[in-house]
């Protein structure tokens, strides 16, 4: 009979960096007694040797009962998630118009997607880019039936695809639509082509396009039982269960995002989960074309012109881990701020839904930012009316412990490690103007209603200016009770003068977010940079940059 | 697949495997060499192969010819037996073709009844810049040559491949000016030092010099270089091949003294930039390389990115400028301060 572990190193390997922590099981429950990152070349071994030397060092007489002295840490079990590597996907639709339509669908997954049709790249083109290296898979696409602007550009798509499979043995295709109905894919003698490497699914669209297929077969290329942000959605689905509260995360890692929405099952079902992993959530892309430079840009508070903000941003795709400090904690704040901008694109439909109950923050894009920056970029971006708390999975134990297959297992080590795992970081309450104003402010900056905390010794009141966030203390484990009042009514999922929310508190207090839904920020950079580095004064200790 | 189980017994969780490093091993390590170098030099659909798979090759001979104003030309009927999309065709000479040439080209795909060719006109030739065996070749999308030498690794290489002899033209922490190069560096491959600004890139490129070495290259430099590449490419009589290998980034900060230490034993000798992978090929194995000491550590980001020093040990979280907290170490520089350093913003050459 096995012996069951007492200690268990969660390692968390992402694409830029290396997250691990150790848990030991003490009194009956597992706790985490620690957990640091690096580097994604570094060795797990010395990450791990370094909390354990530190665990030892602070309770000794723990440590030697949990086995963690230097003969026994090379026994120590390891539960791992890895990030998977980021694929290419090279996007061809017979028309410019098909392949707006499949690049909406695939830009929900998680390939960096490069694209071409025959209206805009000849065949050479085309070719090219199917037989660059750093392509992995290739989307030919049409509707189905085929419109009559696409009709004409089908043989040549079917004869592309049949010539690129032959020189490129390791290249996979999607085909979506009639492709391989065509007479061109036939007389290419395709037949003959390992049927492994072709997935077939129904166009996205047409009078029998259907939608979400698409998705669905091109995660199907990269599935990976090990991937961390497959595997977050498991976590978050027993979590949701585990407190019976609504929970949203959004991660921003290296190569991909993911925003996550879990609901609790009710009369004992099962808890409900949509996710979507994108690439479009990346901090940086490898090549940042000028919407991302722009995008990264407008949320930059620093005086980098736009070249020297490109060498940095360079730089940061080149070494994610390091410059974490100072200037370089801003920038990669902004770069943060503008994926999650990005992953709200195309993740509308999530977006339209009632505020969570609580809302994760994960991912290596936010290790050592300020807790009160955090939920000012997560409030700035991911906006919606409402009040959510807030908690951070600072110690990236959601993804590997996602990869547990057995539901009440993952459940039962949730149970024990959630309150270590989620860092509170407080609430965030955001109020939308109602009607077709576009922000509460009414006249210049004057008050548009006021806040009264009651709860646990606390009482405080504070008047709250329109078109602004503030912030107010609420220490972690604190709950309190906030009453909104407004002059006016505002948009809390529906119309209301006042509003009465439980808070809880964290390292960042209650973030009251009073600008108006979706964010709008001036045209001119300059107007732009003020307002922010305003706001931005309210989150970030110190003026020490 | 078997389950993911918690339990030992269940088979998911693996042991260690391995030993614990020391706390050094905390810090990122960067290689100075590849080895045995394998280079991937990148081709076009058009562009023609001249070598085989396992042929052997000295530096200088060709493995490719390379085409200029790309075209798709669609050709009537069959190929001939057995065309497969990547082959080579070579049609009859028209009547209306001057210059008496048979049309040519690679054969990309066939879609009612007709090819279409890539074609062009010849351009230059794609000369290996080391000796070594061809391992594969891939019409329309490069030739992997693998050499005997080692290949000093980069961040990132811009236009090439090139061969010419090393010389060093700036300190470490140099900026090289365009009034400082002159056509005595024609044919050479300059190391510059940590930058270089785009009129020095350009007089570089006017004067004969093949390629350069250099630290950092921000994004205007980049450009220029690559305008400059696309010039000479599109160019009837075009300019010899350029290029330019980064070694760090986009900022600049003096060369790592291991890699200048490299650079200075190599001064003098013929070496090729290749840029996949992105380093500066060495063809001559007999050159003794002095190994960096091992506790020598580089900062590469934050206002000291490019100082070095010794590591003296773990520091545990420090709060460092902006309230963030991170994981330091401590460094002696070289000055003789001791410092805190986030453990990110260091790397160390092996």
């Amino acid at each position: 009979m096995t012996k069951p572990p007492r200690t268990l190193a969660i390692v968390d390997a992402g694409g830029a960096t290396l997250s691990v922590a150790l848990v030991g099981h003490l009194d009956g429950r597992w706790r985490l007694l620690g957990s640091l990152a690096g580097p994604a070349a570094i060795d797990e071994d010395a990450l791990l040797a370094a909390i354990a030397e530190r665990t030892a060092s602070a309770d000794p007489v723990l440590a030697a009962g949990l086995g963690l002295d230097a003969g026994s840490r090379a026994d120590v079990p390891r539960l791992t998630a890895r990030s998977r590597p980021p694929g290419k996907l090279l996007v061809v639709g017979a028309t410019e118009r098909s392949l707006g339509l499949l690049m909406a669908e695939a830009s929900r997954t998680s390939w960096h997607l490069i694209s071409a049709s025959p209206e805009t790249h000849d065949p050479r083109e085309m070719t090219e880019l199917a037989l660059d290296g750093t392509v992995d898979a290739v989307l030919l696409g049409a509707g189905d039936p085929p419109g009559p602007d696409e009709r004409g550009a089908l043989d040549d798509l079917a004869a592309l695809g049949v010539a690129a499979a032959r020189r490129r043995p390791d290249l996979r295709f999607v085909l979506c639509g009639g492709i391989r109905d065509r007479r061109a894919w036939r007389a290419a003698r395709a037949d003959d082509l390992d049927e492994s490497r072709i997935v077939e699914v129904p166009a996205v669209a047409g009078r029998r396009g259907e939608e979400g297929l698409l998705r669905a077969a091109l995660e199907g290329l990269r599935a990976d039982p090990l991937d961390g942000r497959g595997a977050m959605r498991r976590s978050v689905a027993s979590l949701a269960d585990l407190l019976d509260r609504r929970v949203e995360l959004i991660e921003v890692g290296f190569d991909g995002g993911t925003r996550i929405l879990a609901e609790p099952g009710t009369g004992g079902g099962d808890s409900t989960t949509e996710s979507v992993i994108t690439a479009e959530g990346g901090l940086i892309p490898p090549e940042p074309g000028d919407d991302i430079i722009d995008g990264v840009l407008a949320w930059s508070t620093g005086n980098l012109d736009r070249h020297r903000l490109i060498d940095r941003l360079r730089e940061l795709r080149i070494r994610p881990w390091a410059d974490a400090a100072g200037d370089g904690a801003r920038l990669r704040l902004a770069a943060a701020s503008a994926a999650l901008a990005r992953m709200a694109a195309v993740t509308e439909h999530l977006g339209s839904r009632p505020a969570p109950d609580l809302t994760i923050v994960a991912g290596g894009a936010f290790a050592g930012a300020p807790a009160s920056a955090i939920a000012l970029a997560v409030a700035g971006t991911i906006r919606r009316p409402g009040a959510t708390q807030l908690a951070w999975d600072h110690a990236r134990l959601l993804g590997p412990i996602g990869t547990i297959d057995d539901p009440a297992e993952r459940y039962a080590l949730l149970a024990d490690l959630a309150r270590d795992a989620l860092v509170p970081l407080g609430t965030t309450f955001v109020a939308a103007a109602s009607g077709s104003r576009q922000g509460l402010g009414r006249h210049g900056r004057g008050s548009v209603g006021r806040v009264d905390l009651a709860g646990d010794g606390l009482s405080m009141s504070r008047e709250l200016a329109g078109d602004e966030v503030h912030f107010m203390d609420l220490p972690p484990g604190a709950v309190a009770r906030a009453r909104f009042e407004f002059h006016d009514a505002v948009r809390l999922g529906r119309r209301t003068r006042s509003a009465e929310v439980e808070v809880t508190g964290g390292l960042a207090g209650l973030l009251v977010d009073l600008r108006a839904v979706p964010l709008r920020l001036p045209e001119r950079r300059d107007r732009r940079r003020t307002m922010l580095a305003a706001w931005s004064e309210l989150s970030w200790p110190g003026d020490d940059r | 697949m078997s389950p993911r189980r918690l339990a030992v017994a269940g088979g998911r969780v693996r042991p260690v495997i391995g030993r614990v490093s020391g706390p050094l091993a905390l810090v990122r390590e960067r290689p100075l060499f590849v080895a045995p170098l394998e280079a991937w030099f990148g081709l076009r659909p058009g562009d023609r192969t001249l070598v085989a798979p396992g042929e052997s090759v000295v530096r200088g001979a060709q493995l490719a010819e390379r085409f200029r104003d790309r075209r798709t030309d669609v050709v009537e009927g069959p190929a001939g037996d057995g065309a497969e999309p990547g082959s080579w065709w070579t049609g009859s000479p028209s009547r209306r073709d001057r210059s008496g040439e048979p049309p040519s080209g690679e054969l990309l795909f066939r879609a009612g009844g007709r090819w279409r060719v890539a074609s062009g006109e010849p351009a230059d030739a794609l000369e290996a810049p080391f000796a070594g065996i061809v391992r594969e070749v891939r019409p329309g999308a490069g030739i992997a040559v693998g050499g005997l030498g080692r290949g000093l690794i980069g961040t990132d290489v811009l236009g090439g491949p090139v061969t010419g002899r090393l010389q060093i033209a700036a300190p470490r922490d140099g900026h090289l000016r365009a009034s400082a190069i002159d056509v005595g560096a024609a044919g050479a491959i300059l190391v510059v030092g940590a930058r270089i600004d785009a009129e020095a890139i350009t007089r570089a490129r006017a004067v004969g010099v093949r390629g350069m070495v250099v630290a950092g290259l921000g994004v205007k430099e980049r450009r220029e270089v690559l305008a400059s590449e696309r010039r000479s490419q599109a160019g009837t009589h075009g300019l010899p091949p350029f290029a330019v290998l980064v070694l760090d980034g986009a900022i600049g900060r003096p060369i790592a003294t291991p890699v200048m230490a490299v650079l200075e034993a190599l001064q003098g000798s013929t070496v090729a930039i290749v840029d996949m992978p992105p380093c500066l090929a060495l063809d001559d194995g007999a050159i003794a390389v002095p190994a960096p000491a091992p506790d020598l550590v580089r900062v590469v980001a934050g206002p000291l990115a490019g100082a070095e020093g010794r590591w003296t040990g773990l520091a545990g979280p420090h709060r460092f400028a902006g309230g963030v907290i991170l994981e330091a170490c401590w460094v002696e520089l070289d000055g003789g301060a001791r410092i805190a350093i986030p453990l990110g913003d260091l790397e160390r050459y092996t």
